[in-house]
């Protein structure tokens, strides 16, 4: 870009500065330290073991030698693979439905986008009823259709997760049918017109047409829908508390846990880390591959 | 070059930034831990009432049927006009686990803890562990007056460290009414005990529409427990380093409760996440029988239009029973300043007089934990109109230890974990239970 | 631009109705949350929810709402939020619109390196750093106060990045002339760069808010008392009380006490918070 370079001076430092100290302060720094403290036995709640000890990659160690952090670990791949494809299919789908020139349009706009703004701890609390046995409406829905399995969703070893997933899905679906619509409603409509004199079908136009011009959108929303599933917890808060027999529990609710719970500093360090290295793999990964796709 | 300086003055700012913050957060973090506490005591060995205008944090759980809130509102009042100086501010904090996390992590964040708050009777080897309490010091009648067994969980190097307040111990609640229609007595044995569930268990084709029992499993050793006891041999014992998880008898009460749904089909399958439903769902019909808290006693009595009966968990062998105790102490905590903490105790003393221990007893189903509660009027009214009352108070004589050892919050989750795969069929209770005890004993390892 | 997409699609009357169908049924079904609290909120506590009784009671009633507002205070969590909410958008607006206009506007040494420092706090994002910045908070002597739960906010990668983005595309011609007549920087910002971008600090104005409205985890171990609480912290003691028998109407009460405000003024201005969003080249 060759926007103004009018004077070199040390206002553009000036103006970052602001921003930069915020990050540096609390994103930069504790990434570090996280790494650092992750070398170190801690523990609040046992006065003797208060004061750190250095101990090496001992936690790390422990860590993936703890069949239950090997849990966490893949609920919580289940849950990011389980949830983000699904939430951005929804989100499309929603997206084409609503962008039709049909009756009723915005209300149903409004029904798809209203979970988004809903605190989770909200939706989890209504979710919570629908999915309570016996008579949750959620239950009752499914044993109309004819499923006589197990209601017990929220303490169910198989459905636990499941359980807050859908949470999840039902509300995050809406929020990123927004930028698919916005995309949609931005797309170069000689194109479709084009399509339509060639005799192509609705789905052809969608397949060949819509999703691949909205292949930037599609990687925004991956990208914010992954770095979002690492970090939604609030669901399992109040539905499940990571149970049972930790089915439910993800990496994030798992470093409140043993930070907050247990109080073990050095091992929730540990975790930190883990869930860094995690984050920037996913988004690394899916950033890359969706490049290499768009050769 | 002047831009040059400038830009290096602004990142040798920012640098300081960083380093302030790290000096600081790393490994330093608990040097500071309870400065407050070693502030110097009033000159006089605290007396009775403090002067000067205090406020005092009064952090509780809510874990029954009943109104807590309210009555504690209503309790302050009354102490607040007893003791003009004094302010609490009750604050409600989720249920108990959530209490002393919240209370943890306010020490953690270098705040000023509550005075004091009402925590599990046996989160008593955590909270000094963590160098978290101070002792306190009831007078010679209280400790003559109170149940031994409330006691219990109290005592730790020859000091007290907590007061009961809010106790309970597990009883079955049952429908009376459907029993005498189907002409079934209450079961004094886990044979009868099966039998009448499955007798009042309906389906309408596949569909159950009444339960022979409900049986919550979401947070289980608490109410499990009982089943171990009546099986012959109780999950704790005297040593605070021991537990008995693989015994022969507490998988033969794994295997109960499996059996309870899986052969006589009188419960639902797998691990009930339902503590707070169960006393609906016993209103509503929708079960036969619950097992659950004497504090929800009160609730229960208020919602249900039928004949409520109350007795403890029935035994293997005919004619035993078995409940254990449980519910919340009052402690009061090290990290907040002397003058709060003389002034919590005060109110610690308030709530542990005579009328209103027998008052929240009545307004709750809580058990009064002093024998002269059960001698004031109000207690003998309320008992001789709500003989259910007597039950659950009966029902302690059946009781052994509830599961206290050291490093607990560990311990109880390694317990749950494997009780809960077990419940789930995810392993065989003899699986289950040998690597709970293998777990657990290498978590009690650096307390033996 | 909505207009005029595809005209033709009107002649296929029975598609239309096909897809009008589709489109009413999934967006009906998943109404029916929110409507069922709403309803349930309404049903008298004294008629516990059974089989195939879960809507209506007997009658309509406030009781839930006012049990609700007497067992929190429901205003101070409300005013909390509405502190905290503000207070993480004020300092937000200056700082994303200064670093965006910087990255945008001037070419400097390690521009490259400083955004992408900046863009960091994207792919990490703060909530996973939960643990370090509990140390920071408590190291500032911040713990239980408003201010902790905004401070790790108040530098935004995503607004720098997106303000970044906007000024970008403001017409070249326009800059020009502006610095040909001399302006100053601020001036240059103010009557040049801010006014086609207000769409863009509006809809990021509007998911900042929605984002920290709705924030859980961290408000819920920086605070302990109720002086600092948010909305939806203060919540989840109701959630506990799922562990006192199945109120549901009053927890229905509550969760949308914590929910109204924002869904109200959604309500309100249901278009421009979408148009905002569909119009900022979020994209």
């Amino acid at each position: 870009m060759e926007r103004s370079k009018t004077r070199k001076s040390s206002l553009p430092y000036l103006l970052i500065l602001p921003t930069l100290f915020f990050v540096a302060i609390f994103t930069i720094w504790p990434t570090i330290n996280s790494f650092y403290m992750s070398l170190f036995r801690q523990r609040l709640n046992l006065a003797r073991f208060r004061e750190p000890t250095f101990v090496g990659i001992e936690n790390f160690v422990n860590l993936f030698s703890d069949p239950r952090f090997i849990q966490v670990l893949n609920n919580t791949i289940i849950y990011v693979i389980g949830t983000v494809p699904l939430a951005i299919f929804l989100a499309f789908l929603f997206a084409f439905l609503v962008n039709q020139r049909i009756r009723g349009v915005g209300l149903s706009r409004l029904s798809f986008f209203h979970p988004s703004i809903l605190p989770m701890v909200s939706a989890a609390t209504i979710w919570m009823f629908f999915l309570t046995p016996d008579y949750g409406i959620f239950n009752e829905a499914l044993y109309f259709l004819g499923y006589r399995g197990p209601q017990n969703w929220t303490a169910n070893p198989d459905l636990a997760l499941i359980s807050i997933m859908i949470v999840a899905l039902w509300k995050n679906a809406g929020y990123y049918m927004i930028f698919y619509l916005a995309g949609m409603q931005n797309l170069p409509t000689e194109v479709f017109e084009a399509a339509t004199l060639d005799g192509a079908s609705t789905w052809q136009k969608l397949r060949y047409v819509t999703f691949p011009l909205l292949r930037g959108t599609t990687l925004f929303i991956t990208t914010i829908a992954i770095i979002g599933a690492f970090q939604t917890v609030d669901q399992i808060f109040v539905l499940t508390k990571g149970g049972p027999s930790g089915a439910s529990t993800t990496l994030l609710y798992y470093l409140w846990q043993v930070r907050f719970e247990f109080q073990d500093v050095g091992k929730a360090s540990a975790i930190t880390v883990v869930l860094i290295v995690l984050l920037l793999l996913f988004t690394v990964t899916n950033f890359v591959l969706s490049e290499r796709g768009e050769d | 070059m002047q831009t040059r300086k400038i830009v290096f003055v602004v990142m040798v700012i920012l640098l300081i930034g960083l380093l302030a913050a790290c000096g600081s957060t790393a490994p330093a973090e608990p040097a500071t831990q309870e400065p407050v506490a070693e502030e110097p005591a009033a000159e006089e060995p605290v007396v009775e009432e403090p002067s000067e205008p205090v406020t005092i944090e009064f952090f509780y759980p809510v874990a029954v049927d009943a109104p807590i809130a309210a009555i504690i509102e209503g309790y302050i009042d009354t102490f607040e006009a007893e003791n003009p100086h004094i302010t609490v501010e009750a604050v409600f904090s989720g249920g108990y686990g959530d209490v002393q996390t919240a209370i943890m992590t306010a020490i953690d964040g270098g705040a000023e803890p509550p005075a004091m708050g009402v925590m599990l009777a046996t989160a008593l080897y955590d909270l000094i562990n963590a160098d978290a309490i101070s002792p306190v010091s009831p007078s010679d009648e209280y400790l003559a007056d109170v149940f031994p067994a409330f006691l219990d969980n109290s005592r730790y190097d020859g000091k007290i460290w907590s007061v009961p307040f809010q106790r309970s111990a597990v009883v079955m609640y049952y429908n009376a009414d459907l029993f005498e229609e189907a002409g079934i007595e209450p079961p004094d044995s886990w044979d009868s005990w099966a039998a009448a569930a499955q007798a009042l268990t309906v389906r309408d084709g596949a569909e159950v529409t009444r339960w022979g029992i409900e049986y919550p499993s979401g947070w289980p050793y608490w109410l499990f427990q009982p089943l171990a006891i009546g099986s012959g041999q109780n999950i704790v014992g005297e040593s605070d380093t021991e537990v008995f998880f693989d015994d022969p008898d507490v998988i033969e009460a794994v295997q109960f409760y499996i059996d309870l749904s899986e052969e006589y089909g009188a419960m639902a399958a797998g691990v009930q996440g339902i503590w707070g439903q169960a006393p609906t769902d016993l209103a509503t019909g929708l079960t036969a029988m619950i097992v659950h808290s004497t504090g929800s006693l009160t609730g229960l009595l208020d919602q249900v239009d039928f004949e409520l009966g109350v007795m403890p968990i029935p035994g293997q062998t005919a004619g035993t029973f078995a409940s254990v105790p449980g519910g919340g102490n009052i402690y009061i905590m090290k990290g907040a300043p002397e003058e709060k903490q003389a002034a919590a105790w005060l109110f610690a003393e308030f709530l542990t007089e005579a009328e209103r221990v027998a008052d929240f007893s009545i307004q709750t189903g809580y058990i009064a934990s002093l024998n002269s509660s059960y001698k004031t009027d109000a207690m003998k009214a309320y008992l001789a109109e709500v003989p259910q009352a007597e039950d659950t108070k009966n029902a302690l004589q059946y009781a052994g230890a509830e599961l206290m050892v050291q490093n607990l919050g560990e311990v109880r989750n390694i317990f749950h974990d494997y009780l809960q795969r077990a419940y789930n069929g995810e392993m065989t209770p003899e699986e289950a239970m040998a690597a709970a005890q293998t777990e657990a004993e290498a978590a009690l390892e650096i307390f033996k | 631009m909505q207009l005029s997409k595809d005209g033709q699609r009107r002649r296929w009357n029975t598609k239309k109705i096909f897809a009008m169908l589709i489109t009413w049924t999934i967006a009906l079904l998943w109404a029916v949350p929110v409507l069922w609290a709403l309803v349930a909120s309404f049903r008298p506590a004294s008629e516990p929810m059974g089989r195939g009784d879960v809507w209506f009671g007997s009658m309509l009633t406030l009781d839930n709402y006012i049990k609700a507002w007497s067992l929190a205070p429901f205003d101070r969590y409300f005013i909390n939020t509405v502190v905290i909410v503000t207070m993480v958008l004020g300092v937000q607006l200056v700082t994303i619109t200064l670093a965006g206009f910087a990255f945008a506007h001037y070419e400097f040494r390690g521009s490259k390196i400083l955004l992408f420092v900046i863009l960091l706090q994207l792919m990490i994002p703060t909530t996973a750093l939960l643990v370090p910045n509990f140390s920071t908070i408590r190291f500032l002597n911040l713990y239980d106060t408003r201010l902790a739960i905004a401070i790790p906010y108040f530098g935004s990668a995503f607004g720098a990045f997106l303000m970044r983005q906007a000024f970008l595309e403001v017409p070249h011609d326009l800059v020009d002339a502006g610095t040909i007549d001399g302006a100053s920087w601020w001036q240059l910002l103010r009557h040049i760069y801010l006014p086609p971008t207000i769409p863009v600090l509006v809809a990021f104005g509007i998911s900042s808010v929605a984002w920290h409205w709705n924030e859980f985890l961290w408000p819920l171990i920086i605070t302990k008392s109720d002086a600092a609480r948010p909305l939806t912290a203060g919540l989840v003691r109701f959630t506990q009380l799922g562990e006192i028998g199945a109120q549901w109407s009053l927890l229905s009460a509550a969760t949308l006490i914590v929910a109204a405000p924002l869904f109200i003024a959604f309500l309100f201005f249901q278009r421009r918070f979408i148009e905002s969003f569909v119009h900022s080249g979020l994209k």
